[in-house]
């Protein structure tokens, strides 16, 4: 048996431990494994291209964007403007729609929540792991459209790992706040949705950071998406200059969001459901 | 779940959650800026200064009427909410039998959603590899394993769900109004099942309004009342003391102000001529209801009508035809209506009513009035007739044995 109540507990005051939380989460990662499995399977089954669409729709939105924005605007990129595009919108979108559903888990996972326990934070993290299922195959596809577009592949491919850490770690620590907060203030999921759609063009998505002058670049490098994106960038030799500072920047949002989260969750875990 | 261990599997001591109830959403905006100073909140303990302790192997049902703290208490066994005060202690596993199709997802095939449940139980991979097929064959559904459960009928929802829940061997088995549902031949058999499991070690807790479900499992109940325990003990001194609760909070029906007669009392008296809830079987109860008429009427109809607990009717009669006597504007007048409680085991309701001709037909009735009847549990059905059994031949033709079978745990009796 591996559950967090499989071996009995004590209960004494609302507050958990934090140690208790993350022992939790560690016994409870069969249920993570499958949760995200069964998120990612149950999203495609019903569509008649089933996953494809997990590797379609970045490529999808690339490719629109590309059309759009070279035909308007002419960005001077390193790489082909599509691979560009296509480099930035994978990070993006993974973090945009793992937010959008992540946010709203805790509550929308009331049925689970309510009959067992487990430590919340896992709900919002299977939403990361069932779209890194799907992230997985679309990197492979970014990897191929660079090659026949012409771009010259090295060793920065290797900045894909600490890359796609990174993305997962702050689009973690994102999610266990927001998923937290919104349990008390459901007013999160339409703040998010209004802000994921600005945040985008704050975010050297289709652009690069150098197009940016002056204070401007500096605070969209401060940004918590920029190094992520720049990251990825990075591992197609597409990156801006100045990318290692936005890196640093992302890091410490990265800690940051996962301190709040701590709290959060060391004050909320077992009352979640009081709310729900 | 190592057999060895000793002292209470389940143990609450002094158990209290509250519950802050806003009245308003509690907005971010509002409270920034002071638009509606102060939210209003409320605050309601939803149990308190709770204390109990289950043993090893002991079946436990917890009754008590809608928001007396049932669901508040089995969550912190479940240990899905935190008690505010006091300490929940819990020894070994616990698995809720989930109820209809939680965790179930409806696109997900059943044998798919035996790995998704089992796992959200806390089974491994290989635990449930190997139970799997034992799985599908109790819960009766070979056909329709690799069907999408949206397909499946409420009746195969539960059973695959219980079939699940009890193959996880928990040490502690919360059990909340989930068996109702599903045919008697289902029934016997998931009984049996928890049999099983508290012969080999484990604990059940049953919530449940269904109180032949409760009779039949429980070596002990406990009846909660506005969040505190009313009285934890044998199950049917528990059932009366249940009664005595529902009753206190039935409601009079007193036929509008303007009425010519109304019930000011209603109440089954015992033996020793005090109010009760618990009749005997077999024995003689009796119901007594008092009226006060407001203007003179001749001859009205007194009725009983006695239903089971749900509703079907098992015995109504009145003096509709015999007729009474007249009444005078402003008379207090007493009824006593005898009756043999030749009853099964069960819990019945029981009311009065009061019909006259007066300018058109006026009626009242007394508030339903719930009683327990103990004594005959091995029956079922809700009249006892008290069939005899004679068999011919056989050596020396001795007298047949009484009828051991046990009823279905969750029909009701109707």
């Amino acid at each position: 048996m591996t559950s967090a109540t499989s071996e009995g507990f004590v209960l004494e005051g609302e507050r958990s431990s934090l140690r208790q939380i993350v022992t939790d989460v560690w016994r409870c990662r069969p249920l993570l494994l499958m949760l995200s499995k069964k998120d990612f399977f149950v999203k495609y089954r019903r569509a008649s291209f089933g996953m494809l669409w997990a590797v379609g729709l970045p490529a999808l939105q690339a490719v629109v964007l590309a059309i759009v924005f070279s035909r308007f605007v002419r960005f001077e990129t390193a790489v082909p403007y599509g691979t560009f595009v296509f480099a930035g919108i994978l990070p993006w979108s993974y973090f945009s729609s793992s937010l959008g559903t992540a946010s709203t888990s805790i509550v929308d996972g009331q049925n689970l929540a309510t009959k067992v326990y487990f430590p919340r934070a896992i709900l919002p993290l299977a939403v990361l792991g069932a779209n890194f299922y799907g992230f997985l195959p679309a990197v492979a596809v970014l990897v191929a459209t660079a090659l026949v577009t012409g771009v010259s592949l090295g060793p920065e491919l290797l900045y894909l790992i600490p890359a796609c850490v990174l993305m997962v770690l702050l689009t973690a620590g994102f999610a266990l706040v927001l998923s937290a907060l919104h349990v008390y203030f459901r007013d999160v999921r339409y703040v998010l949705a209004a802000a994921l759609v600005a945040w985008m063009y704050g975010t050297p998505v289709i652009y690069p950071l150098t197009r940016l002058g002056g204070v401007l670049q500096d605070i969209i490098k401060a940004n918590p998406t920029t190094g992520m994106v720049e990251l990825f960038r990075a591992s197609i030799g597409a990156a801006d200059p100045g990318w290692e500072g936005a890196v640093a920047w992302s890091v410490g949002w990265t800690a940051a969001l996962w301190l709040a989260a701590a709290v959060l969750h060391r004050r909320h875990d077992r009352v979640f459901v009081d709310l729900l | 779940m190592s057999a060895a261990r000793t002292g209470p599997v389940v143990e609450l001591t002094d158990v209290g959650k509250c519950y802050t109830k806003y009245d308003d959403a509690p907005m971010l905006l509002s409270r920034a800026l002071r638009f509606r100073p102060g939210t209003k909140r409320s605050q309601r303990w939803a149990i308190r200064h709770v204390d109990l302790g289950v043993e090893r192997s002991e079946t436990v049902g917890v009754i008590g009427r809608n928001g007396s703290g049932k669901s508040t208490m089995l969550r912190m066994l479940a240990g899905v909410t935190a008690p505010t005060e006091g300490r929940v202690a819990v020894r070994g596993s616990v698995a809720p039998l989930i109820s209809v199709g939680v965790g179930f997802h409806p696109e997900l095939t059943g044998r798919e959603n035996i790995y998704v449940n089992g796992t959200v139980l806390g089974m491994t991979r290989q635990e449930i590899d190997e139970r799997v097929e034992s799985i599908i064959e109790f819960a009766e559904i070979p056909d329709f394993i690799d069907t999408p459960v949206k397909f499946y009928s409420s009746g195969m929802f539960v059973r695959l769900g219980f079939s699940v829940a009890v193959s996880a061997h928990p040490a502690v088995l919360l059990v909340d109004e989930v068996l109702a549902v599903g045919d008697i031949a289902f029934q016997i058999k998931s009984f049996e099942r928890m049999r099983n499991m508290k012969d080999a070690g484990s604990t059940i807790l049953v919530v449940s309004h269904n109180l032949n479900a409760i009779r039949n499992l429980c070596d002990r109940v406990v009846v909660l009342h506005d969040g505190a325990v009313e009285f934890v003990g044998g199950t049917d001194e528990a059932l009366s003391v249940y009664h005595d609760v529902l009753d206190r909070a039935a409601l009079h029906d007193d036929g509008g102000s303007g009425a010519a007669a109304v019930i000011t009392t209603a109440r089954i008296v015992g033996d020793d001529g005090t109010t009760t809830s618990h009749v005997r079987a077999g024995e003689e109860a009796v119901l007594e209801v008092g009226a006060r008429f407001n203007r003179a009427v001749d001859s009205p109809a007194f009725s009983i009508v006695l239903t089971t607990e749900s509703g079907v009717p098992v015995y109504i009669d009145s003096t509709y035809l015999t007729g009474t006597r007249r009444f005078e504007a402003g008379e207090e007048a007493t009824c006593r209506i005898r009756f043999a409680a030749r009853l099964t085991t069960g819990s019945y309701t029981v009311r009065c009513g009061l019909r006259w001709d007066d300018q058109g037909e006026g009626q009242v009735t007394s508030r339903p009035l719930l009683f327990y009847v103990s004594g005959r549990p091995m029956v079922s059905g809700a009249a006892d007739l008290g069939a005899v059994f004679e068999i011919d031949g056989g050596p020396g033709g001795s007298q047949p044995e009484p009828d051991q079978q046990e009823m279905p745990p969750f029909a009701s009796n109707s």
